[in-house]
């Protein structure tokens, strides 16, 4: 059953261009240190070489005889080594060229590099929410809509109440208070904040395959309820699962990126936010400088384009009617 | 039948229609003919996947995209509806021939008003002042049985036999010659089915339109209709005057069918039914379509379709146990 | 009663609108529901939508807790609570059949799976080759051969009969002693009815099983049944033998389902309907008898409060003061 899906997905032309640009955001970012001609963060090169060696004469300090076959010695030797270092500063500011693809920052970074670099963050920040959030969601949506009463009174409850208060403003104002800066925080911000409306939707789909016949026809054979919630209703759920889970991922890199563009991440670690985050206060868009804003600005366009692809896929598998014939 | 030729309102001959998919063309409806006449009640019964909706929307030429007409004539009232020009065909449909379709609840539209949709047939239809739509569309309504208190109300506020009247009304507001009804009371329960069927029967006498009624209800279309068509597999296998064919059914899937209905009167034996399934229109089987599940099937079923022939004046059958057989 | 081997006593069962507050408005979906069903018998129960059977059969399988009255299945009293045990006792002696026959199949799951479930839920067969040869062998009994073939395939290749087959094959499986149809065949091409419904007739004669078949059909329930009853609003309008029953119908709402039942005997003689009108809301069901709004036999008694049932012959009971 499962490989009749994977195989659609892969006839489907959206799916398959979804799929290709995140396998190739994917080799980028595994790929990374030898994809990247300079190190993200550095403002130049530097070539250190020895030029020169010179081994200078031992001197006796002290001998001694400790018995028939030991002899200790102890002596100096002085060793004069002459290095070469050159350092070449990266231009700054510098326009796309041959040596960087991409041009540099105001500080003499190579973009190129720093994108590279920065896909790593992007796309480890994107798919490790997205899972947290699906994950979390998921569980709350079966537990609430497959076992109803007060439980899911409860958690809708939660849920709606979660829902109605505006993710972005919550996640600067969180974001703007903690102290600890980093990539985990950025990660749990954007889940906690995210999760209520895949519960809901996800929910509706589970309380709707409660009442389908199957499922009553398996509690009248005297089925778990473990055993029905995870064999009967989840297979039947699975391609909104994985839309749940490709809307989490892109919000979350379009959230991980407005944050660190903010400011409210961590500066230091490159990401395409960061990247966009330092365009912005050196006034690159200012300046003109297209190569440091519109790459980071086009990747993300990309990224969110393709699991919007994927998306549009999944809805075309789901639902015969979209099919082309 | 022999009848002039201005008594018969529509003519249906060796029509062949059914849509294109990638595989290949399903003949949905191939080579049917039959004839309705003027005020006449035309039954056509088959089970899913016999072609009947294709028939009712290829009269209405409202076949979508895929779906065409391949060969065959219509003739309405004397005009060919086959290769007739959407302009000319607007100006008939509905007007002249109009169709009650298959489960109200989809077919009416849920953010409008039963009036709102009433009115907006009439307007679709020609230049009518607004006050002069609204008292025909209550006048409709009237006519099915709908308090005028209930021209404002939206599809969800009606029963499922109120819906299925306003559809009634719907076919019947621009007083059409034909109306062709796809399964109309399939989904209701009993009693109201009896209450539209009488509904329908005494709107005929009083309007003298003309019906073609598709249903796979055969004990409910042997009460009703005039003239009776069984169709399987996208042909016509027996056709004729109700009450000959139900006394004497000839084709075996006609008697299958008549064996599938228990009755409420007689005595209670074990009934037969059919074996098997349906064919796959797209690839129908060789020879007559019904052999695999005939239980007279003999060798030339197998290699030659019969063709529809009559045994009686008003009854004709497509097997080659009654008649045909002769001719190969 | 011996030899009842399940037995309904003033049922009630009613559904809050709101399902948040407790004290608002109630859909009366089955109200004082008495009856029982005699070892080995087929008692059908006939009614229109809003009738009450369905709720009715899905109080005997345990989806719903009846609200009042009590449910006795061969001796015991089933009461809200069951421990697992006892619920998966029940549910091996009760087992029940759905209208829709594809809507009761897991779309994602090969029929050979499917099949498996009820062996392995109540331990009929110990390992994988017996549970094999069971599903082999119930698939045979319904006629779907060669067994191996249809293991494998998933819901949406089969036909409406087909799958139809398979949950009834899958509902003997247990070897109940009561299977609750809930109308089987209404969903069902034309054709393959009958062969379902001598099917169940002839699985019900080996296994000895006994059934509850619910159906709208009067003339279908008068082929498949002993006995009928005829549901109306949520009440038992009439209860009988089923020749009785169609041949000397005595309530008027019986009467009005035998006269709009399609009989292509009567051809174009047929009589008029003796009333029209419909079902009315559950919610706010009428006063007294829940017919009487339509009843043209309808007396001034018969808005104030609801009939008993009445015997009027040989086991055969009616809700009508006439």
């Amino acid at each position: 059953m499962f490989r009749d899906v994977f195989s659609l997905f892969i006839e489907n032309r959206k799916a398959l261009i979804g799929l290709i640009i995140l396998a190739f955001f994917s080799i980028v970012a595994i790929f990374a240190p030898l994809i990247a001609p300079y190190d993200p963060k550095t403002n130049k090169v530097e070539v250190l070489s020895i030029v020169e060696e010179e081994i200078g004469r031992t001197k006796t300090v002290e001998r001694e005889e400790i018995d028939e076959f030991t002899e200790k010695r102890v002596y100096t030797q002085s060793i004069t080594t002459t290095y070469e270092k050159v350092t070449t500063k990266l231009p700054l500011n510098a326009k796309p060229s041959r040596n960087h693809l991409l041009g540099t920052t105001r500080a003499g970074q190579d973009l190129f590099s720093q994108m590279v670099y920065g896909t790593r963050i992007t796309l480890a920040v994107g798919l490790i929410t997205g899972l947290f959030t699906t994950l979390l969601a998921l569980t709350l949506a079966l537990v609430a809509g497959y076992f109803g009463g007060i439980v899911d009174d409860i958690i809708s409850l939660f849920t709606n109440v979660f829902l109605v208060i505006p993710s972005l403003p919550l996640m600067i104002v969180i974001a703007a208070y903690i102290t600890v800066k980093g990539v985990i925080p950025i990660v749990l911000i954007l889940g906690l904040t995210s999760w209520p409306w895949p519960t809901r939707i996800l929910r509706s789909q589970v309380v709707s395959l409660k009442n389908r016949d199957f499922v009553r026809v398996s509690r009248i054979l005297g089925e778990r309820p473990l055993y029905i919630v995870f064999r009967e209703i989840l297979p039947n759920m699975i391609s909104l699962v994985m839309a749940s889970f490709f809307t989490s991922t892109m919000a979350a890199i379009m959230g991980e990126a407005t944050l660190e563009f903010l400011g409210l991440g961590n500066v230091s670690v490159v990401s395409w936010g960061t990247i966009l985050y330092w365009a912005q206060n050196s006034g690159a868009l200012l300046s003109g400088a297209w190569w440091w804003f519109l790459p980071p600005g086009i990747c993300i366009a990309l990224i969110g384009t393709s699991f919007a692809l994927m998306n549009f896929a999944i809805d075309e598998i789901s639902n015969p009617k979209l099919r082309k014939r | 039948m022999n009848r002039q030729e201005s008594e018969q309102l529509l003519q249906c001959r060796n029509l062949v229609a059914g849509y294109r998919i990638k595989s290949g063309f399903v003949h949905a409806v191939d080579d049917v003919s039959f004839d309705l006449e003027r005020g006449g009640f035309l039954g056509i019964a088959g089970e899913s996947g016999c072609g009947k909706s294709t028939l009712a929307f290829a009269i209405m030429r409202l076949l979508k995209d895929n779906a065409t007409i391949e060969n065959g004539s219509l003739f309405f009232n004397g005009t060919d509806l086959v290769g007739l020009r959407e302009e000319e065909m607007k100006k008939i449909r509905w007007v002249d021939i109009s169709m009650a379709f298959q489960s109200a609840m989809n077919a009416l539209n849920p953010v409008l008003s039963i009036g709102e949709q009433l009115t907006d047939v009439i307007h679709a239809h020609g230049e009518v002042r607004q006050s002069e739509a609204r008292d025909r569309a209550i006048e409709a309504l009237k006519l099915v049985d709908i308090p005028r208190d209930r021209f404002n109300s939206y599809p969800h506020q009606l029963s499922g036999g109120m819906k299925q009247r306003v559809m009634i009304a719907m076919a019947l507001i621009l007083n059409p010659d034909l109306i062709i009804m796809d399964e109309p009371t399939t989904a209701l329960d009993v009693v109201v089915q009896r209450t539209i069927i009488e509904k329908i029967q005494e709107l005929r006498k009083s309007l003298g339109f003309s019906v073609i009624f598709i249903t796979h209800d055969l004990s409910l279309l042997v009460e009703i209709s005039d003239t009776l068509a069984i169709m399987y597999a996208g042909k016509i296998v027996e056709y004729g005057n109700s009450d000959e064919l139900f006394n004497m059914p000839l084709h075996p899937y006609t008697i299958g069918l008549m064996n599938s209905f228990p009755s409420l009167t007689g005595k209670i034996t074990r009934m037969g039914g059919i074996e098997g399934k349906p064919p796959d229109l797209l690839n129908p089987p060789e020879g007559c379509r019904f052999h695999p599940r005939c239980p007279h099937a003999m060798d030339i079923c197998e290699k030659s379709c019969p063709a529809l022939q009559k045994v009686d004046p008003r009854h004709s059958v497509a097997c080659f146990l009654h008649k045909g057989a002769e001719n190969l | 009663m011996s030899g009842d081997i399940l037995v309904l006593e003033g049922v009630r069962k009613h559904f809050p609108v709101n399902s948040l507050r407790r004290h608002g408005k109630f859909v009366h979906a089955m109200d004082d529901i008495s009856f029982s069903l005699r070892s080995g018998e087929v008692l059908a129960i006939v009614g229109e939508s809003g009738s009450g059977k369905t709720t009715t059969a899905n109080v005997i399988s345990r989806i719903y807790r009846q609200t009042e009255g009590s449910v006795v299945f061969e001796g015991r009293e089933l009461s809200g609570k069951m421990t697992r045990t006892e619920e998966l006792k029940y549910h091996k002696r009760v087992q029940m059949i759905f209208q829709d026959p594809f809507g009761a199949l897991n779309p994602t799951r090969t029929i050979g799976r499917i099949m498996e479930r009820p062996f392995v839920i109540h331990r009929i067969a110990e390992d994988r080759k017996a549970v094999s040869e069971k599903v082999d062998s119930t698939l045979t009994q319904v006629g779907l051969e060669p067994p191996d073939q249809f293991k494998r395939k998933f819901p949406h290749e089969l036909s409406g009969g087909q799958r139809q087959r398979v949950n009834i094959a899958r509902a003997f499986a247990v070897e109940p002693d009561l299977i609750l149809a809930d109308e089987p065949t209404s969903m069902l091409d034309v054709s393959n009815r009958m062969s379902i419904m001598n099917m169940m007739l002839s699985l019900k004669e080996s296994h000895g099983v006994s059934f509850i078949y619910i159906t709208h059909d009067l003339a279908g329930a008068r082929y498949m049944s002993d006995r009928i009853i005829v549901m109306y609003a949520g009440m038992i309008m009439e209860i009988g033998p089923a020749e009785e029953i169609i041949t000397n119908s005595f309530h008027p709402y019986t009467k009005l389902l035998k006269s709009a039942a399609p009989a292509p005997e009567t051809g174009l003689k047929r009589k008029p309907l003796i009333t029209g009108g419909d079902i009315p809301s559950l919610i706010d069901p009428p006063n007294g008898c829940r017919f009487h709004p339509r009843c043209p036999f309808a007396k001034e008694v018969c808005s104030l409060e609801i009939p008993p049932m009445k015997k009027i012959g040989d086991d055969h009971y009616a809700r009508c003061v006439l």
